[in-house]
């Protein structure tokens, strides 16, 4: 090959190749991976390397700031001979069973209203979204003081308001200390809920309802045949999330009971987290943790096929 | 103010003092100035409930050794309750903070990830007339001193003066049984006795423990690992708790955590608890009326005789990433000096009652004379889990609330044997052989 007809081979050959890696890259499946790999890299990275760390570190014996020895299940048998664990477990389905059906069932009640024609009605539904927006330490804090056994703003009100004697005792007593929690869980997650399903109603074509009346059905029917059956999906989408984020709950707890009375308001991730910073067992707080999984798994796997069925 | 750096009147006169007390002290301790020290080194430390004790870390220590070596220390203050997930995080990345504080039984639990400082605990020790024994059951592990020992945030008795009076009693009563009898006829008069018995830090652990060892209950024999709290010693102590709790207290303390007991008693709800010194410190600067009618007082003794307290000690570490390990050896010999260490005990009265015997009778003991049961504790203070030695079933113990929960949960109702049995299962799976 001549010298000339070198300078003249390389742009012919860079002008071949570009058009084809544009090609390449907008073919559809190419593009998607693209578009795709930046958020799987940053899961892998931040969830799944952590997940995959963590069943890990359940299997083995592993001390802080010591080097573990792999003891297969040896954990979970372990966790499985704690009466505490087991108080745990039946804490945290309480927890989770009462705080997402009252948050359900509240949240629908304030989507409905929220959905009426008012006025004022965007401020109200930016007000009702402020439990939601405050950071959950500091709006925990605040109920520390609505429920501290010494100067519950509560306990006031029904000695003052000649009610009690003196009122119950929020977070001394077990059944109280968890009644409270649910509470102010359901407090924190019901706009949650209200906005999603809010949003949910309004995509319910107004024709529906007309033929509804038209049809001679009142106030209930609409809700019970119109409603109800086309705000399913998002209810259920809502209740996943919530099914989560309630199960795995640890500020609120954290803040404000730290798991006592006795164990009466331990919740999985509280637990998990005393035995492995407190205790500085790695291990046996990830099992823990981990325990969590299958129990929640399923109940999203049945969430999901009844959702598919439906 | 109690410390005598800041009663002196002359400013420029102080720091001109303090400069020469530092440099003769460094002198004399061979700190070996500008010897390829590194510029700078950090130490973690958590925030002080008082407030002139962190500063005076700050604006003495900090400039004085800075002035004398060159060498700059970092103090990097985590906030209340974090400093162990600090540690941890540290600790496990071996990266981060040259030192760092500890509380407990930490120089046990990250026992790997620190520097044996024996050659400089010796040395402090020998200088400063020895140390406490209870500071030893903290620090050294497997016969290596992994931190020098600080002090103790002891927790004793505090109670009301005016009102014990009331009832009839002068000074505070001597065994457990006088005390039920007491906290009765005071309760009866509404003021009742408030006692943690939640998941707190500190404020369970401190009157629980040894309240189990005054009755001659033990979780588990000193080999560490024959689980012994099944034990008529240990339903004894659970019993009289019970009625303890059911006679003297509201229901409210099941669900304390460590501040409730302070806000109780200085807001005039309960007349006697268990705490460190920080309610008659908080008394003094913001209830006066209130700090003038408390005192302090040791554990009451049990059937036995006997009077236990528990041992919360503070202590200090050199993480084993330092680049310049005797640099920080340097600075922690530096720091423990009696000047140095006098003035920063000083700083907060007795709150951190000095491991030092040098300091059994400091000025520090004087400017409050209701603190000094808090030294007197330290002969019979000992850390969860005594007599065993400190071991990583004792952490788990701690951490799973056993004691403290056998107690609550008897308190809440349930019977002797169920939460013995309940301990029992527990201790036998924490202390289970490796």
């Amino acid at each position: 090959m001549s010298a000339h007809s070198e300078p003249i081979a390389l742009p012919a050959t860079r002008r071949r190749l570009l058009p084809a890696l544009r090609e390449w890259t907008e073919r559809e499946e190419v593009f998607s991976l693209l578009m795709i790999l930046p958020p799987m890299a940053f899961l892998i990275a931040l969830v799944g390397y952590p997940f995959v760390y963590g069943i890990w570190l359940s299997l083995e014996n592993r001390p802080v700031a010591q080097p573990g020895t792999f003891i297969g299940l040896g954990n979970f048998i372990t966790d499985f001979h704690d009466p505490t664990f087991w108080q745990v477990v039946q804490n945290t389905f309480v927890y989770t069973g009462v705080a997402t059906v009252l948050k359900m069932v509240g949240g629908l009640g304030l989507a409905l209203v929220m959905n009426q024609a008012f006025r004022m009605k965007n401020l109200v539904r930016a007000v009702l979204l402020l439990p939601f927006i405050v950071p959950t330490v500091l709006s925990t804090i605040a109920w520390m003081w609505i429920l501290d056994p010494s100067f519950s703003v509560i306990n006031w009100l029904l000695v003052h308001g000649g009610i009690a004697d003196r009122g119950p005792s929020w977070l001394g007593n077990g059944s109280w200390a968890m009644f409270s929690l649910i509470v102010v869980n359901t407090w924190r997650g019901l706009p949650f809920y209200a906005i999603t399903l809010l949003a949910g109603l309004q995509t319910i074509p107004l024709e529906l309802y007309e033929a509804a009346t038209i049809d001679g059905a009142g106030a209930l029917d609409r809700f019970r045949y119109v409603t109800l059956p086309l705000l399913k999906p998002v209810v259920f989408i809502v209740t996943m999330f919530s099914l989560i984020f309630t199960f795995s709950d640890f500020q609120l707890v954290y803040v404000l009971t730290r798991g006592g009375p006795a164990n009466a308001t331990h919740l999985f991730a509280t637990y998990a987290f005393d035995i492995a910073m407190s205790g500085g067992q790695f291990g046996l707080g990830a099992s823990v943790a981990l325990a969590m999984l299958p129990p929640l798994a399923l109940l999203i796997i049945a969430l999901a096929l009844y959702l598919r069925k439906a | 103010m109690t410390n005598a750096v800041h009663a002196l009147p002359d400013n420029s006169r102080r720091q001109f003092l303090k400069a020469t007390t530092f440099g003769v002290a460094g002198a004399a301790l061979g700190v070996r100035p500008g010897v390829a020290a590194p510029k700078t080194m950090s130490i973690m430390h958590e925030n002080s409930f008082i407030k002139t004790y962190d500063e005076y870390f700050q604006k003495t220590l900090i400039p004085a050794y800075e002035q004398l070596t060159g060498v700059k220390i970092k103090y990097e203050l985590v906030s209340v309750g974090g400093l162990q997930t600090r540690v941890t995080t540290v600790a496990e990345t071996g990266s981060g903070p040259d030192m760092t504080l500890n509380f407990f039984n930490w120089p046990f639990l990250y026992e790997e990830k620190y520097v044996d400082v024996g050659d400089v605990a010796e040395e402090v020790g020998k200088k400063s007339g020895g140390w406490h024994d209870a500071a030893k059951e903290a620090v050294i592990v497997n016969g290596k001193w992994k931190a020098i020992p600080f002090g103790n945030v002891g927790q004793l008795m505090n109670w009301r003066t005016d009102w014990f009076k009331e009832a009839g009693y002068d000074k505070f009563p001597d065994t457990w049984d006088e005390l039920l009898e007491a906290g009765i006829k005071l309760n009866a008069k509404g003021h009742p006795f408030g006692f943690e018995l939640g998941h707190g830090f500190g404020d369970n652990h401190g009157w629980l423990y040894p309240l189990l060892w005054s009755y001659g209950g033990r979780e588990v024999e000193p080999d560490g690992k024959t689980v012994v709290i099944d034990s008529a010693e240990t339903a004894r102590a659970v019993d009289f708790a019970r009625t303890f709790f059911q006679k003297t207290m509201l229901e409210d303390v099941l669900g304390w955590t460590d501040p409730n007991n302070n806000k109780a008693y200085l807001s005039g709800q309960i007349s006697c608890t268990n705490n460190a010194e920080s309610i008659l410190w908080a008394a003094k600067r913001d209830f006066p009326e209130i700090a003038k009618a408390t005192d302090q007082s040791l554990n009451p003794k049990g059937p036995g005789g006997q009077r236990f307290h528990i041992l919360a000690p503070w202590s200090h570490s050199i993480f084993s990433h330092t680049p310049d390990q005797q640099a920080a050896k340097d600075f922690l010999r530096w720091l423990m000096e009696p000047a140095q260490v006098g003035g920063w005990y000083a700083s907060a009265d007795s709150y951190y009652a000095p491991f030092l015997h040098a300091f059994d009778d400091a000025p520090l003991w004087h400017v409050e004379p209701r603190n000094i049961p808090y030294r007197e504790s330290l002969a019979t203070s000992h850390l969860p889990g005594w007599p065993a030695p400190i071991s990583r079933a004792s952490s788990e113990s701690v951490a799973k609330y056993v004691v403290v929960d056998m107690f609550a949960k008897a308190c809440a109702g349930k019977s002797t044997k169920e939460v013995i049995a309940d301990a029992n299962t527990q201790l036998k799976q924490i202390y289970r052989p490796a």
